[in-house]
């Protein structure tokens, strides 16, 4: 049972400076939210939404060192100096990386670890892990061992081990990063059934502003650790004119298919069964493939096999002479080799593609040439990685999930970079869960679920989508 | 499904004090009869969970080649007894008899070790350990080491594929290389692995981990005949060495 302790959060002008930056992570923000509401922040990478959602579960300054001021008051306490672990009691966060947040070996005993925490009788806490399992359509993987889940069930695992907490107030840091589209829709019905029917505060992390839509929540824009706007729940907003994601003009491309770059001629994948049998395609230069499905589809699979890092089962798979394949991983940080920003970016050549301080200013790290690459955040990693993947000239650039964690301004970047690429006569496949961005961007659409695939044009492709029900899959949704 | 076999049905706890037992009598009880019955014991108890013995005998491949170095080291080293080869190396029954011994005691160590770890699921036998009043803390500890042994592989994995996409050559022909494959391979697994551990705290704390002193174990442990079955093997081992000690078995 719920206490009727009420738990409204009272920020007041908190500062938050990490010892290894100049500029002050969130810079005197203030904001009042009240039981049971929910409140979506949103605001460009970097600008300090994760260093709030961090610093509200007590883990800044306590378990990652910070120079903090100002207060941060729960029902009118203040949490400065309460164990994390005490504040879990009341305030449960989902991390940004579903793979940081796993900590045991089964997705059964990973939902029961938090209500174990709290000594909770063992029947209690078996009927949580059954119902958190349940809420979050993971049921069948209550056996499975975590290592082997992908990234989408990665997320849910995480996302039911904190509800099965039964939090008052929950903290989503990027809830849709690695989610696939239906997930999207399955996650918020549930986190509004969850946070209306009891009661409870949601505060979410999120670049996506369309896929919270279900929550109808009240937004605030951060910026360089402040807040610059707010807007009241249920307001229509026009995403592009407040630089969020969530609705994509893009010119058309200018380019034309060329000759093939590559042929994919029957090949089959899986691991323990074939996610996928006889699939062929050709993809010519100057085009781009963007592919979407479920998560555990087999979308990194592919992208692996594109780069011959993997072989198939069945099949072949032909370059064009000549292709130079470039490859932006999902995580940047295993692309990640230098001790210094700089240091990487030499070692990726770009002395001749216009020098180090071009470099540098293209991916707009001009600064921070001597941080370590991984102090960085996710949204700098990620332009880093792509901007020494692009210093070797790939004309195949191949990249994973290249938008998690990226704000309007990071996709328009990317997008730009590819295209310059497919305008030289290269070819781009993007492997991505945004479908409003896949419909703009995609000359043809690959579909990829288990022992299903569909290819072509974007409309084809979305139009065969709704016919068969996945209308999570069609931009529409997303409208 | 060779997870519902045998050993497999075991609980953790039974598994774990059959392999100690299995072990303390090789250890305690230097006899030939001994040590070859329990190997024989073992052999018959992974194939009856599930593997083929075939599958058997290329697990121990590597394991039996260590076991023969051991075997010819032990075989040249101790001069007791009939000799039987005088030169160019003086080959006695004293040294094959310990030479056998040494080779047996390591595979049955060896195969017994390998045959737990395949068939205990480790959060289990944590729990076990917890159960039995080992402090929690501890019991953790042992998940999270086995927690990080895939993510080294899967780090190391994509390292390499960065590294070829990246056209980072790495090899371990001489010293300089080797720093190089330490700088381009290690370090960055290293790196990520820091990372890992932080976020991994962060979270075991972000769910109340050690706010009590005790916390539930919530996991029922089936009851299994193989359990009793697990431990009447342990307990036949240990009256067989007995039975060896006092009768002077060699």
């Amino acid at each position: 049972m719920l206490s009727s302790e009420r738990f409204d959060i009272a920020i007041s002008d908190l500062s938050v400076r990490y010892p290894d930056r100049d500029s002050e992570a969130l810079a005197g923000f203030s904001e009042t939210i009240a039981a049971g509401e929910v409140v979506a922040v949103a605001g460009p990478s970097g600008c300090g939404k994760t260093t709030l959602c961090r610093t509200l579960a007590g883990f800044v300054p306590s378990m990652i060192p910070a120079a903090v001021s100002g207060d941060v008051c729960l029902g009118g306490n203040s949490i400065r100096g309460v164990a994390p672990e005490a504040l879990a009691t009341r305030i449960g966060l989902v991390q940004q990386d579903p793979d940081a947040q796993i900590c045991t070996l089964s997705a059964w005993q990973e939902v029961a670890f938090g209500p174990e925490n709290l000594c909770l009788p063992a029947p209690e806490v078996r009927a949580r892990v059954e119902r958190g399992l349940a809420e979050l359509g993971i049921a069948h993987l209550r056996d499975r061992v975590t290592t082997t889940l992908s990234g989408g069930e990665k997320q849910r695992l995480a996302i039911a081990s904190i509800l099965a907490m039964e939090p008052r107030v929950l903290l989503f840091d990027e809830p849709t990063a690695n989610l696939d589209p239906r997930g999207v829709q399955t996650l918020f019905a549930t986190l509004s059934d969850f946070g209306r029917a009891e009661k409870r505060t949601l505060v979410v992390i999120e670049h996506r502003i369309d896929a919270l839509r279900a929550l109808a929540p009240r937004l605030v824009l951060l910026d360089r650790g402040k807040t610059v706007e707010r807007y009241p729940a249920r307001e229509r907003i026009d995403y592009a004119e407040v630089g969020l994601r969530g609705a994509w003009a893009l010119p058309a491309p200018e380019t034309t298919s060329g000759s093939p770059r590559i042929v994919v001629d029957r090949i089959s994948f899986g691991y323990d069964e074939a996610l996928w049998r006889d699939l062929s395609f050709t993809l010519r230069e100057g085009e781009v493939l963007v592919v979407i499905g479920p998560n555990g589809g087999g979308k990194t699979s592919l992208l692996r096999l594109l780069a011959g890092l993997a072989s198939s089962r069945t099949g072949t798979i032909e370059r064009a002479r000549g292709t130079q394949v470039g490859f932006v991983f999902q995580h940047p940080h295993h692309q990640i080799f230098e001790r210094t920003v700089r240091q990487e970016i030499e070692l990726g050549n770009l002395r001749g593609a216009g020098g180090v301080d071009a470099g540098l200013l293209d991916a707009r790290l001009a600064g921070l040439e001597d941080a370590a690459p991984l102090s960085l955040s996710l949204g700098e990693q990620r332009r880093l990685t792509m901007a020494t993947t692009l210093a070797r000239r790939p004309n195949l650039l191949l990249l994973d999930e290249p938008f998690i964690g990226q704000d309007r301004r990071n996709v328009l970047w990317m997008i730009s970079r590819l295209r310059e690429v497919v305008a030289a006569g290269g070819t781009a496949v993007l492997v991505t869960h945004d479908i409003p961005l896949a419909a703009a961007l995609a000359d043809r659409v690959l579909y990829l679920d288990r022992g299903v695939y569909l290819l072509g044009p974007p409309d084809e492709v979305f139009g065969r989508l709704r016919d068969l029900g996945e209308t999570a899959f069609t931009p529409e949704a997303w409208s | 499904m060779t997870r519902e076999k045998g050993l497999h049905r075991s609980s953790p706890m039974a598994s774990f004090v059959l392999l100690l037992v299995l072990v303390g009598v090789v250890l305690a009880v230097p006899s030939l009869i001994v040590e070859g019955a329990i190997l024989l014991g073992v052999a018959c108890l992974a194939i009856i969970s599930g593997d083929r013995p075939a599958q058997f005998l290329r697990r121990l491949r590597f394991v039996t080649l260590f076991a023969l170095v051991l075997f010819i080291a032990q075989a040249l080293s101790i001069h007791t007894g009939r000799i039987f080869v005088a030169s160019p190396v003086r080959i006695t029954a004293g040294g094959l008899l310990a030479g056998a011994k040494m080779a047996l005691r390591f595979l049955v160590i060896l195969s017994a070790s390998a045959l737990f770890v395949r068939t205990t699921d480790p959060d289990r036998l944590a729990q076990g350990l917890i159960r039995a009043g080992i402090p929690y803390r501890y019991g953790y500890l042992l998940i999270l080491a086995l927690r990080f042994v895939p993510f080294f592989q899967d780090e190391l994995r994509s390292v390499r594929e960065a590294q070829r996409v990246r056209g980072i050559e790495v090899s371990v022909r001489s010293p300089r290389w080797i720093a190089h494959a330490a700088r381009y391979t290690f370090v960055p697994v290293l790196v990520s692995g820091l990372h890992r551990v932080e976020s991994i705290a962060i979270s075991m704390k972000g769910r109340c981990f050690g706010l009590y002193s005790k916390r539930t174990t919530s996991r029922e442990e089936p009851r299994s005949g193989w359990s009793v079955v697990a431990l009447g093997i342990a307990g036949a081992a240990i009256a067989l060495a007995a039975v060896a000690a006092r009768g002077r078995w060699t």
